[in-house]
């Protein structure tokens, strides 16, 4: 039933933007791009970060690193917490005794947190790009195609990291556990969509890494759907 | 014999290697009240939540209209409303948003839950909680708000996990009004609760469980001759005559002032024997004030049962 998937993620996405953990990412993530923008230079030379990038990292492209990877933690961690604590308080059993596909309730979660933490960074990006412009930066096509790709890969940092939320929260049964599996084993499955543009690792492989990140995301996703639907609630 | 609607059959259910459940079997029939009792720690939520589908891995047969609860889980559940023994509910809804989600995903039409869902909100006395968060709710509050969403789709088959539990005088009967009207309605219902007389009133037939097996079911009446209880006839005289009626009725003995109990041996006719004691009374010149089969005090006996089961092992 298609209507109830939409019905779910509506919900979920009613949920998630309203909760205390996205208003303070609604605040802090614009506050930090554009802190950033001010205090950094355009580009940043030398250091293991820009090595492989040929000449260095731009401000766009180290803002959405920073801003990935923090929103991506709390992405993975907020919607797994959120589903541990939702099955231990016994929510989902008035769930899927109605006759729905059971999947679509994580999914719906994976759905709404990926899109709000997403909106909350690209804004945040944006905004920080906007005062970059403002203090007299000129935008130039490099520059432009530079922060396309940090938006792409920062979406697929959070979609990543939200997929992995979502695996752990359907395994774990306490939501230390869900923590701690995020923390030191989620975390570095996140990093595949950083690898090319943030840690210049393959730097020739951007959009092949993106589209494997997006299949993780996929797989994670149809374990985390065929877990949850076996599961006893 | 109408076919079962709901039917269990040898169903045993282990939670690591300890049998929880062992052979239970049952029936309802279609518009039937099943009463569901037995102590703490019986198996009541182990058997309902089979029932509901959220157990999956035991043996036996599960089936609500002929549809099996495991492989067949879209069918049973498009029959099913379920009020679990704790009903949670997600932490930022109101309980308008969540019984309107829950009723739209039990399939009912949004133009039917605006009219249904204020409707059982007033009736359960919820109204002005309406647009209260779920997680201010009072215990009982959110125990209604349970019953609410199991009776929110009009569901042919009701199975409710204690569903008296923590509901005031006035909505106890309030709820057994309720079950009452829905099984006129064509509502087959399964309820369970700790307390016999609970269920007396409104159960047609009540399965015993305890430790694990149905020690017994049938109708309270049927129940009682399990219970190896005797029938009493209570009476109560205004005026009492020089010869008492009693004589080669049974054994007598006296209650309170002017009231005595007799006991219908086995073989005996209750309905006869009040006959006879009446034209009796009447005359030796006595008035009756009140005469009939005593109510027996169920959850006394259930207690005694329970115990003496116990200790046969
Ligand atoms: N998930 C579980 N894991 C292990 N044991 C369980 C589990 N659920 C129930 N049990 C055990 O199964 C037995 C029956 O439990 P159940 O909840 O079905 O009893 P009940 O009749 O509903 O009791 P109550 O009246 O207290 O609600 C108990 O001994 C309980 O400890
Ligand atoms: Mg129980």
């Amino acid at each position: 039933m298609a209507s109830a998937t939409a019905l779910l993620v509506r919900d979920e996405l009613i949920g998630f933007a309203k909760s205390k953990v996205m208003l303070v990412l609604w605040v802090v993530l614009p506050l930090i791009a554009i802190v950033g923008y001010f205090l950094l230079p355009a580009t940043l030379t030398g250091g293991g970060l820009g090595d492989g990038l040929g000449g260095g990292l731009s401000a766009t492209a180290f803002m959405g690193f920073l801003e990935s990877s923090l929103s991506g933690t709390v992405a993975a961690l907020m919607v797994a917490v959120d589903i541990v604590s939702e099955k231990n308080r016994k929510v989902y059993e008035l769930f899927v005794i109605r006759p729905i596909r059971r999947e679509a309730i994580i999914w719906a979660k994976f759905i709404a947190v990926f899109s709000c933490v997403t909106v909350a960074c690209v804004v945040a990006m944006a905004l920080g790009i906007a005062v970059d412009v403002i203090r007299g930066q000129p935008m130039t096509g490099p520059m432009i195609y530079d922060a396309v790709k940090s938006v792409v890969a920062l979406t697929g940092v959070i979609a990543l990291s939200a997929a992995v939320g979502v695996f752990f929260g359907v395994v774990a049964r306490s939501i230390l556990v869900a923590v701690i599996l995020i923390l030191y084993v989620g975390q570095n499955l996140a990093i595949v969509p950083m690898l090319p543009m943030y840690l210049g690792i393959l730097p020739g492989h951007f959009w092949v890494l993106m589209a494997v990140s997006g299949a993780l995301v996929g797989v994670l996703l149809w374990i985390s759907g065929l877990l949850f639907r076996r599961a006893e609630l | 014999m109408v076919a079962s609607l709901v039917q269990l059959r040898g169903v045993t259910k282990r939670f690591y290697g300890q049998p929880v459940l062992s052979d239970v079997s049952f029936d309802i029939a279609p518009g039937e009240v099943f009463g569901y009792i037995g102590p703490n720690g019986a198996g009541k939520t182990t058997t309902l939540k089979i029932l509901a589908g959220l157990i999956t891995k035991f043996e036996g047969e599960v089936t609500i209209g002929g549809a099996n609860v495991v492989t067949e889980r879209d069918k049973t559940h498009a029959l099913l409303g379920f009020l679990p023994q704790s009903a949670g509910f997600q932490n930022w809804r109101t309980v308008e948003s969540a019984l309107d989600t829950l009723g739209a995903l039990s399939g009912v039409p949004s133009a039917t839950r605006a009219k249904r869902i204020p409707e059982l909100l007033e009736r359960f006395g919820l109204s002005e909680a309406r647009t209260k968060k779920v997680k201010q709710l009072s215990g009982g509050m959110t125990q209604k708000l349970g019953l609410i969403q199991a009776l929110l789709h009009d569901p042919k088959v009701l199975v409710l996990d204690e569903p008296l539990e923590g509901l005031d005088p006035p909505s106890r009967k309030l709820l057994k009004d309720i079950i009452r009207e829905r099984q006129r309605a064509g509502t087959t219902v399964l309820f369970s609760s700790h307390i016999l007389s609970d269920v007396e009133d409104v159960a047609d037939r009540v399965g015993i469980l305890n430790a694990g097996k149905i020690a017994t079911s049938g109708s309270i009446r049927e129940l009682m001759t399990a219970f190896g209880l005797p029938i009493e006839i209570e009476v109560d005289l205004a005026v009492v005559p020089e010869t008492l009626p009693f004589d080669g009725l049974g054994t007598v003995t006296p209650h309170k002032p002017d009231q005595w109990r007799l006991e219908v041996p086995t073989s005996g006719d209750a309905d006869a024997i009040i006959h006879t004691l009446i034209e009796r009374t009447l005359a030796a010149g006595g008035r009756i004030r009140k005469i009939g089969v005593a109510e027996p005090d169920l959850d006394d006996l259930f207690a005694q049962y329970i115990t003496r089961s116990a200790a046969r092992g």
